[in-house]
């Protein structure tokens, strides 16, 4: 490891630093560790060592040698391959140093690789006694993140098929990741943990995203607001030990005893499912049409039972 | 394929060497608590600097790097002015980090203000377009995170998960920690006598008492899942496609598993929760095995339909 060390940084080094685009033969000529390795060894060594240079965010370019296009050469930007500076002050640099180590993706601590490259750990007395895991799918999501900001098409095995996307957004949500892209059949959302054989497009900006397309916007927030049917009016009452709890999924105040309430409802199976999760302790007061739908639930499942 | 381990060492240089050089010496103590590098690492990486630079590779193309007096040198590095930018998953992890404790209700405006600014130069075009929802209110973990770090006990009115009966219980809170998109704190609870992790949002009263309690030296690790315990009911049931998330919030065994079905076995303390279950889910679960699980669904059922009929 020693040598590959040594010899990506020599090479880093003479890429920048090149006034003009290098062949892979420069390379060979010039770097030290190179030397001495046949034809094969030598590609292989370059292709793996090209390969550790992306995988440190450095953006290689290839650039045509000639008008005709005929030989082609390295390079790297030094502007391109700078970080930019976001301007940081001292106490936003610690309030993300201590988030970046309360929060876990694939099982590392997510955000600290990012916090060494913007200069370094700040460190704070005492033991942070708050921890938050988002998942294990860091290296799909990574790379649809970075398809994400540089609106990249991906392609992927979903369920058994193979579906062409433009990815818009990702969202972490009731413990799953998501990513939301258009498709020739429209807008579909996919779960990350099942997207296999991810492929990201070669050629950037390569899709537009609808104007005014916000992540946050995509979700329902209750499973019965979304559906093709007319919303409804539903009165539901909670008995008082179980009101804090349907107060509380329904984001709205906490009850002292029982609790009367409306209900918008699109999706009637799903809201039928909810209120029959409470068993005794809730009822659907109204309309007439929704307690028709939650007897004749009740009697299929009854029917069901042996 | 190159280790990862090779990458990390670079990206970790390639990092030390801007920040160094911008100041010109540093203490060799803040370098490791920054860049967390132990002695032996830190002064193989400058080892490696100073062998390394411009082709010719005499020593007035080298790197300077070095220890001097407990300063630390890096000199002729001006190539390395700068760290390499973000690659995505650098990128996301850190926003994502910043993301989820703001969502918790925790975060500082200095957080916030750091989100905001990091948001725009790694993802000027898609600012919309990353949400981390960690769900639940907040106001709980932000009291039980402080009564953990000192060392407070804490009197709750806990509804279980497996039991829907709510129970008053005395617990000292270790730490407080989101997975699966819900919030947990770990403790000692006092009724049983033993470590228990509980659902923050099943927490329906909750009052820090003056007392303090003595934390273990070293914390058990945290265990989300419900563990069958004796006296414990089961019973066997069938579910379609439609109805395949039971499997990510209860603790169930899946027996087998075919394109159209998966039968599961469910444990729980009492036939309540899979009775009601199985009216959630309607058509899409059938009850194959289980007497007492039969008997209350029936029962439920029966109430149910004198209600509604």
């Amino acid at each position: 490891m020693q040598n590959v060390v040594e010899r990506v940084l020599n090479l880093l080094i003479y890429l920048l630093e090149s006034p003009h685009p290098v062949t892979a033969e420069d390379v060979r000529q010039t770097v030290a560790g190179y030397d001495d390795q046949n034809d094969e060894a030598f590609h292989r060594m370059f292709e793996r060592d090209k390969d550790v240079l992306r995988r440190l965010g450095v953006p290689i370019k290839m650039e045509a040698l000639d008008g005709w296009e005929i030989d082609f050469g390295y390079t790297v930007d030094p502007e391109e391959y700078a970080i930019p500076d976001p301007g940081l002050k001292h106490e936003e640099r610690v309030a993300l140093s201590v988030a970046a180590h309360m929060v876990r993706l694939g099982g590392e601590a997510a955000g600290v690789d990012a916090i060494i490259k913007l200069g370094g750990i700040e460190r704070r007395a005492g033991i942070e006694p708050l921890g938050a895991d988002l998942g294990e799918e860091a290296e799909s999501l990574g790379a649809l993140f970075g398809a994400v900001t540089e609106r990249r098409k991906v392609t992927f095995d979903y369920r058994g098929h193979k579906r062409p996307v433009s990815p818009y957004g990702l969202a972490h949500r009731r413990g799953h990741w998501y990513m939301v892209g258009g498709t020739p059949d429209g807008e579909r959302m996919y779960r990350v943990d099942r997207i296999e054989n991810l492929e990201v497009g070669a050629e950037a900006g390569a899709f537009k995203k609808p104007r005014g397309f916000d992540m946050k916007s995509t979700f329902n927030a209750q499973p019965w607001e979304a559906g093709p049917d007319q919303e409804l009016s539903v009165t539901v009452r909670f008995a008082s030990d179980v009101a804090w709890w349907a107060a509380r999924s329904l984001g709205i105040d906490e009850p002292d005893g029982v609790l009367e309430t409306e209900v918008q409802v699109v999706n009637r199976d799903a809201f039928v499912g909810w209120v029959l999760s409470f068993g005794e302790g809730a009822e659907v007061v109204a309309p007439k049409e929704m307690r028709q739908m939650m007897e004749s639930r009740v009697r299929d499942v009854v029917g069901t039972l042996k | 394929m190159t280790s990862s381990r090779t990458v990390t060492r670079l990206a970790r240089i390639l990092a030390l060497i801007p920040y160094v050089l911008d100041r010109d010496s540093v203490d060799i103590e803040e370098i490791k608590s920054r860049f967390n590098y132990t002695e032996a690492q830190l002064s193989k990486d400058l080892n490696t600097i100073f062998v390394c630079g411009l082709p010719g590779y005499g020593p007035g193309d080298l790197m300077e790097a070095y220890v001097d007096e407990d300063e630390v040198v890096i000199d002729a590095a001006d190539y390395f002015s700068k760290a390499p930018r973000l690659t995505p998953p650098e990128a996301l992890g850190l926003l994502a980090s910043g993301l989820t404790v703001l969502g918790t209700g925790e975060g500082s405006p200095a957080l916030e203000s750091a989100v905001r600014k990091l948001t725009k130069v790694t993802m000027p075009e898609a600012d919309t377009s990353l949400v981390v929802d960690v769900m639940d209110r907040s106001e709980y973990v932000g009291i039980l995170r402080e009564a953990a770090s000192a060392s407070r006990q804490v009197k709750i009115v806990y509804r279980s998960v497996g039991k829907e009966e709510e129970t008053t219980r005395i617990i000292e809170p270790w730490s407080v920690f989101t997975t699966l998109g819900r919030w947990y704190v770990h403790a000692r609870c006092q009724l049983v006598d033993d470590a228990r992790t509980f659902r923050v949002d099943r927490i329906r009263e909750l009052e820090v008492l003056d007392e303090t309690y003595e934390p273990p030296a070293k914390l058990p690790e945290p265990g989300v899942g419900y563990s069958p315990a004796e006296g414990d009911i089961s019973c066997v049931i069938d579910l379609t496609p439609r109805a395949r998330w039971v499997l990510e919030y209860y603790p169930v065994d899946v027996i087998a598993e075919t394109k159209n079905k998966t039968r599961i076995e469910f444990h729980a303390p009492d036939a309540e929760v899979p009775a009601r279950l199985l009216f959630r889910l309607g058509g899409d679960a059938k009850l194959v095995q289980g007497e007492e699980v039969l008997s209350r669904t029936k029962e439920l059922g029966a109430t149910l339909l004198k209600r509604y009929s």
